[in-house]
C-alpha cells in the first residue's frame, strides 16, 4: 500500500469507530437520507421501465398510421382510401383498423375497443377478449361469466367472455377489449365502409418521409403519424412527469442538505472539542477534512445504496406501488403488472450526482469551518 | 426545454461549479491583493485556512465536472432518439448552435481544472505556499470558463426542441462537405496514423528522456497536447473506420454507443487522462526553480509524465487493438 | 533547542478587549534538559508553552527551532513539525471519550498513514511501560486520574516525538501520583527526550531532575528571582 492508501485508510478506520459512538444520530441521517435516494430512484427507474414498456409496445405497431382530420379533430375514415395507400411503392400493406371508446357507468371506467388485427385471434359472433383490468373491476371472478353492457338506458348487449389477456405489456391492454367487425359495427353503430384510421406497413424506415410525401398528395385532408412520432411523444410524457417529480425531490434534497449541513458541522460542543483535540495532536486541517469527508462518504454511499437497492425492488418487484397512479396518470382501470428490471449506468450516474452532489455541497463549508477551528483552543 | 433527469443534474452541477467559481474567483482577488505571508495577522491566517476550503471545493467540483463531461455526452447519446434525423450524440448536439460550444468548454474546463488542482497539490507541498498567488490568479481565470460553460449549456438545453430535425455524423463527418471536421474526415488515412505514429514517438522519446535524464519536461508537454489533437483527428479519419468496420463512418461520437461495446470509451478516457497529466507536468515544470519547490516538485514531474505515459501508452494500445482486430481492410 | 526572540501574543487582536497574554519573551529553552515555566495564573504559561509547541503563531517576534525560523510557517507545516517533534500533556489530558484507551494513544499516528499492526504494537509496549497495558481496552472515561495522566503520556509519545510538552501535568494530583509522574519523567530523561512543562507545584519545579525555572509574571519573564 502506498502511503497514501495507508493514510485514507487510518482515516477511515477512525471515522468508522467514531461514527460507532453516536449510532442514533448517525443511523436517523442515513435512514432519512436513503428514504430520498428511494425516493428519486423509484421514480427514475419506474420512468425508465414505462419508456422501455411503451417502446416494447410500440415495435409491434405499424409504422405510420394515416387519420382522416374534419375541422381539425380526428374523423373517420372511408375504406376506399386503403387501397390508394396501398398502391403507393414501398408499401407492403395498408389496413383499416376499428377501435372506440366506451364509457362503463358500471365502474365509471373507460375500455378501448378493438377489432383485432391478428388473424391467430379467433373471435365468434358475440363473443368478447378482454385485457386484465376488466374483469378484476367488474367482478367477474368465476370462469365463464358473461360481459353486459349497457349504452343507454334499458340497453342491454351480452358478450361471453372467452379469454382474457395475459400481464405482458398489461400497460396498454389493461383496459382493452377486443370484439368482431360485426360486433363492432353494430354495437357502435357505424355504417359497413368506414374505419377509424389506417395503419400501413413500411419495407423500409428510412422512405417513410417520401412515401408520407406522396401519400399527402392522394389524402391531403389527412394526418400521418409515425411509429417514430409516438414514441417521441411518449418520451417526452415520461420524461416530463419524471422531471417534474425530480425536480420536487431536489428540493426535498436541498432541504435534507440543510438538516445534514447543521448535523456535518458537529454543532454538539463535544464534537468540535473532539475535532480541537485532534488539531493540537498533530491532525492538520487537511486530516480533519479528509476524516469528515470519509464520514460523509460513508454515509451517502451508505445511504445510497440503501435507497437504490430499495427502489430496485420497490419499482421491478413490488409494482412500483407509491408512485404508480402519478406517473401512469389516473386511470380507475389500473395495470396490474410488473416492469422489466432495467437500469444502467446513465441512470445510476444520474442518481449519484443529483442526490449526493447537493449533500457534499451543503456539508463542506461546515465541515472546513470545524476543521479550519484554531489547534490552541483545546489548551486551556 | 426538455424536462429530463440526467439534464438537471446537469445543469445542477453547472450551478454548483458557477457558485464556486464565482466565490473563488472573488477570494482570489483578495489574496492577490493582501497575500503577505510575513504578516501573522488574523486575516492571513483567515487566508490561509480559507485556501484549504476553495481546494476542497475545487476537488470536488473538477470531480463532478469530469462525470459531467462524461454523463453529457452519454445523455446525448442517449437523447438521439427524440429528434428526427439524429443517430448519436452529434445529431443532439447539432439541434441547435449551443450544443457543440458546450462540450467544448465542458472539455476546456476539464484540462484547466485538472491543471489547477495540479498546481494546487504543489502549493501545498511548498512550505511557504509558494504557488499561491499564481494559483488564485489561474482561479479568476478558469471562473469565466466555468460561468461560460454552465452559461452555454443552460443555452443549448433550453433551446433543445423535439420537434427540430437536425443533421447527423453522416452529413457532419464526410469528405465532401465544408469546414473543419470534413477537412479532418478527409485527412488521408495513412498520413494520419503516421501522424499518430510521429506524435506518439515525440511523447515516447521526450518522456523517456525526462524520466531518465531529467530533461525535455516542456518538450514532452508540447508533444502530449500535439498527441491529444493528432489522435482526434486520427481517430476521425481511421480509427473510427476500423471500430465500425465500415470503409465510411467517420464518427467520433458513435464510437460511445453500446453497439461498438463503447468502445470510444476505452480511448477517450487514457486519451483525456494522458493529455491532462502531461499539461500538469508542463505547467510544474515553469515554478521548478521557486526555492522551497526545487526538492520536491522533480520528483512530482517525473511522477506525472510517468502516469502520461502510462495513459499514453493505454490508447496506443487500445488504436492498435482497434486496428488488428478489425475485420476491415484499409490499406490492401 | 528552541530560541523565542521578543516574542508577542496578543489575543483578540484590533477589538476592544485587545489583550497581550505576552509581551516581549526573549527565551532560550535548552534541549536535553527539563525545563519548567511557572507563575501565577493567567501569567501566560499555556499561551507560551502553545508557541513554544509551535500550536500557534506569535502575533510578532520569532520562535527558532533548532536554529529553523518556525513562526513564520504555514499551518499545515507546523503541524507537521508538531507531530513528529512534540508530545503534548495538556492541562485537562484531553482524551478523546468514548474512544479506548489504545485507539486514543493511536491517534496522533492516524494521519502518517502507518501500518496498523506495527502501530498498535508500538502502541501496547508504551502502555506496557507506563503500567496501563491492562486497561488498553476499556474506555478512557472510566480512567481514574492518575490513569488518565499517563494515558495521555502514552498518546504524546506515540510518535516518538524527541520534546515533550506537559501542562500543569500533576494539578489534582496526590503526593503518590507526582512521585510516579517524577520518576516516569526521568525515564523520559533516561531516552533523552527534552521536557517542558508548566506546573505551580513546587514539588515539580523544586524537584531535582529539573534543570531549569523559568518564572512568568503577567506575560513577562520575571527576572528578579533565581531559578532554583
Ligand atoms: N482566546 C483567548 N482570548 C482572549 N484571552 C485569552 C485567550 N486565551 C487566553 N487568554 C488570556 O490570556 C492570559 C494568559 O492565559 P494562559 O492560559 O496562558 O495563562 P496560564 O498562565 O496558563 O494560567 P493558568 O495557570 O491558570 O493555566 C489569560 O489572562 C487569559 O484570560
Ligand atoms: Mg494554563
Amino acid at each position: 500500500m502506498t502511503p497514501w492508501l495507508r493514510r485514507q485508510r487510518a482515516l477511515a478506520d477512525y471515522t468508522l469507530s467514531a461514527l460507532g459512538r453516536r449510532k442514533g444520530k448517525n443511523i436517523s441521517l442515513v435512514v432519512i437520507y436513503a428514504l430520498i435516494v428511494f425516493l428519486v430512484a423509484s421514480i427514475m427507474m419506474f420512468s425508465s421501465g414505462m419508456r422501455r414498456e411503451a417502446d416494447l409496445v410500440l415495435s409491434e405497431a405499424p409504422e405510420l398510421i394515416v387519420q382522416q382530420l374534419t375541422l381539425g379533430r380526428h374523423e373517420l375514415i372511408a375504406g376506399g382510401e386503403v387501397e390508394k395507400l396501398a398502391a403507393i411503392r414501398g408499401v407492403t400493406a395498408a389496413k383499416g383498423r376499428l377501435w372506440g371508446y366506451y364509457y362503463d357507468r358500471l365502474n365509471g371506467a373507460n375500455y378501448t375497443v378493438m377489432v383485432p388485427d391478428d388473424p391467430t385471434i379467433k373471435l365468434e359472433q358475440g363473443q368478447a377478449i378482454l385485457g386484465e383490468a376488466i374483469p378484476r373491476s367488474r367482478g367477474l371472478s368465476w370462469e365463464g361469466a358473461p360481459l353486459f353492457l349497457s349504452r343507454f338506458e334499458g340497453d342491454l348487449v351480452k358478450f361471453d367472455v372467452v379469454d382474457t389477456l395475459s400481464h405482458d405489456s398489461a400497460l396498454v391492454s389493461a383496459d382493452l377489449m377486443l370484439i368482431t367487425e360485426q360486433d363492432f359495427r353494430d354495437f357502435f353503430g357505424l355504417a359497413p365502409d368506414v374505419y377509424t384510421d389506417i395503419s400501413v406497413s413500411i419495407r423500409n424506415e428510412r422512405e417513410i418521409a417520401t412515401i408520407i410525401a406522396k401519400a399527402e398528395k392522394v389524402m391531403p385532408k389527412a394526418r400521418f403519424v409515425t411509429r417514430a412520432d409516438i414514441s417521441r411523444t411518449y418520451q417526452k410524457l415520461f420524461d416530463w412527469r419524471e422531471g417534474l417529480l425530480v425536480t420536487l425531490a431536489i428540493a426535498a434534497i436541498l432541504a435534507f442538505g440543510i438538516f445534514a449541513a447543521e448535523k456535518a458541522s458537529g454543532l454538539s460542543a463535544e464534537e468540535t472539542r473532539e475535532i480541537g483535540i485532534l488539531k493540537a495532536i498533530g491532525w492538520d486541517t487537511g486530516d480533519v477534512i479528509a476524516m469528515k469527508l470519509w464520514e460523509g462518504a460513508l454515509v451517502s454511499v451508505g445511504a445510497f445504496l440503501t435507497g437504490a437497492v430499495a427502489a430496485y425492488v420497490h419499482v421491478f418487484l413490488g409494482g412500483a406501488g407509491l408512485f404508480a397512479p402519478v406517473l401512469k396518470g389516473w386511470s380507475v382501470l389500473y395495470p396490474d403488472f410488473a416492469l422489466t428490471p432495467q437500469i444502467d449506468v446513465l441512470q445510476l450516474t444520474t442518481l449519484f450526482l443529483v442526490t449526493v452532489l447537493p449533500y457534499v455541497a451543503a456539508t463542506l463549508v461546515p465541515i472546513w469551518r470545524v476543521a479550519t477551528g484554531d489547534p490552541d483552543q483545546v489548551m486551556r | 426545454m426538455i424536462f429530463q433527469t440526467p439534464i438537471m443534474a446537469l445543469l445542477l452541477v453547472s450551478g454548483l461549479a458557477g457558485l464556486v467559481a464565482l466565490w473563488s474567483a472573488w477570494f482570489g482577488l483578495r489574496v492577490l491583493r493582501r497575500w503577505n505571508l510575513a504578516d501573522g495577522s488574523r486575516e492571513q491566517l483567515e487566508m490561509e485556512r480559507q485556501t484549504h476550503l476553495i481546494s476542497t471545493l475545487f476537488g470536488f467540483v473538477m470531480l463532478a465536472e469530469a462525470l459531467a463531461l462524461l454523463l453529457f455526452v452519454y445523455n446525448a447519446d442517449r437523447m438521439a432518439n427524440l429528434f428526427v434525423g439524429a443517430m448519436c450524440a452529434v445529431g443532439t448536439l447539432n439541434v441547435n448552435e449551443y450544443g457543440f460550444p458546450a462540450l467544448y468548454l465542458k472539455v476546456a474546463t476539464f484540462f484547466a481544472a485538472a491543471v489547477w488542482l495540479i498546481v494546487d497539490r504543489a502549493d501545498r507541498a511548498g512550505r511557504d505556499y509558494p504557488l499561491t498567488r499564481v494559483k488564485y490568479a489561474g482561479i479568476i481565470l478558469l471562473a469565466p470558463l466555468i460561468l461560460a460553460g454552465g452559461a452555454v449549456e443552460l443555452t443549448y438545453f433550453a433551446g433543445l426542441e423535439t420537434d427540430v430535425i437536425t443533421s447527423c455524423c453522416s452529413k457532419l463527418f464526410t469528405p465532401a462537405n465544408e469546414g473543419l471536421s470534413s477537412e479532418v474526415t478527409g485527412l488521408p488515412p495513412a498520413l494520419a496514423l503516421w501522424l499518430l505514429g510521429g506524435s506518439g514517438l515525440a511523447v515516447a522519446l521526450s518522456g523517456a528522456a525526462s524520466l531518465w535524464w531529467g530533461r525535455g519536461q516542456m518538450l514532452f508537454a508540447v508533444s502530449g497536447v500535439v498527441l491529444f489533437f493528432v489522435a482526434l483527428a486520427a481517430i476521425i479519419s481511421i480509427i473510427s473506420l476500423y471500430v465500425y468496420d465500415h470503409p465510411n463512418h467517420h464518427c467520433p461520437f458513435c464510437l460511445l454507443q453500446p453497439e461498438h461495446g463503447y468502445y470510444g470509451y476505452v480511448l477517450y478516457l487514457p486519451l483525456f487522462f494522458g493529455t491532462a497529466l502531461a499539461l500538469g507536468a508542463g505547467v510544474l515544470q515553469v515554478f521548478v526553480g521557486r526555492p522551497s519547490l526545487r526538492d520536491i516538485l522533480p520528483a512530482r514531474i517525473r511522477k506525472l509524465i510517468g502516469l502520461s505515459m502510462v495513459a499514453f501508452g493505454l490508447f496506443g494500445l487500445a488504436t492498435i487493438w482497434a486496428i488488428v482486430s478489425s475485420q476491415l481492410i484499409v490499406f490492401g | 533547542m528552541i530560541t523565542l526572540s521578543a516574542v508577542t501574543k496578543l489575543y483578540n487582536e484590533g477589538r476592544p478587549n485587545q489583550m497581550a497574554a505576552l509581551d516581549g519573551i526573549d527565551l532560550t529553552v535548552p534541549g536535553d534538559a527539563v525545563t519548567v515555566l511557572t507563575g501565577p495564573s493567567g501569567s501566560g504559561k499555556t499561551t507560551l508553552l502553545s508557541l513554544i509547541g509551535c500550536m500557534a503563531r506569535p502575533t510578532s517576534g520569532r520562535v527558532h527551532l533548532n536554529g529553523d525560523m518556525v513562526s513564520g510557517l504555514p499551518e499545515s507545516f507546523l503541524t507537521g513539525l508538531r507531530r513528529t517533534t512534540f508530545g503534548f500533556v495538556f492541562q485537562r489530558f484531553n482524551l478523546v471519550r468514548g474512544l479506548s484507551v489504545i485507539e486514543n494513544v493511536r491517534l496522533p499516528a492516524v494521519p502518517l498513514g502507518p501500518d496498523h499492526v506495527e502501530l498498535t504494537e508500538r502502541a501496547m509496549a508504551r502502555l506496557e511501560h507506563l503500567g496501563l497495558a491492562d486497561k488498553a481496552d476499556i474506555p478512557v472515561e472510566y480512567l481514574s486520574g492518575g490513569e488518565t495522566q499517563r494515558a495521555a503520556i502514552a498518546r504524546a509519545l506515540i510518535n516518538d516525538a524527541p520534546i515533550l510538552i506537559a501542562d500543569e501535568p500533576t494539578a489534582n494530583l496526590d503526593t503518590v501520583l507526582v512521585n510516579r509522574f517524577l520518576d516516569i519523567v526521568a525515564d523520559l530523561r533516561a531516552e533523552g527526550r527534552t521536557v517542558i512543562m508548566t506546573s505551580h507545584d513546587p514539588r515539580i519545579f523544586t524537584a531535582s531532575l529539573v534543570d531549569n525555572v523559568v518564572r512568568m509574571v503577567d506575560g513577562r519573564l520575571d527576572t528578579e528571582e533565581a531559578p532554583a
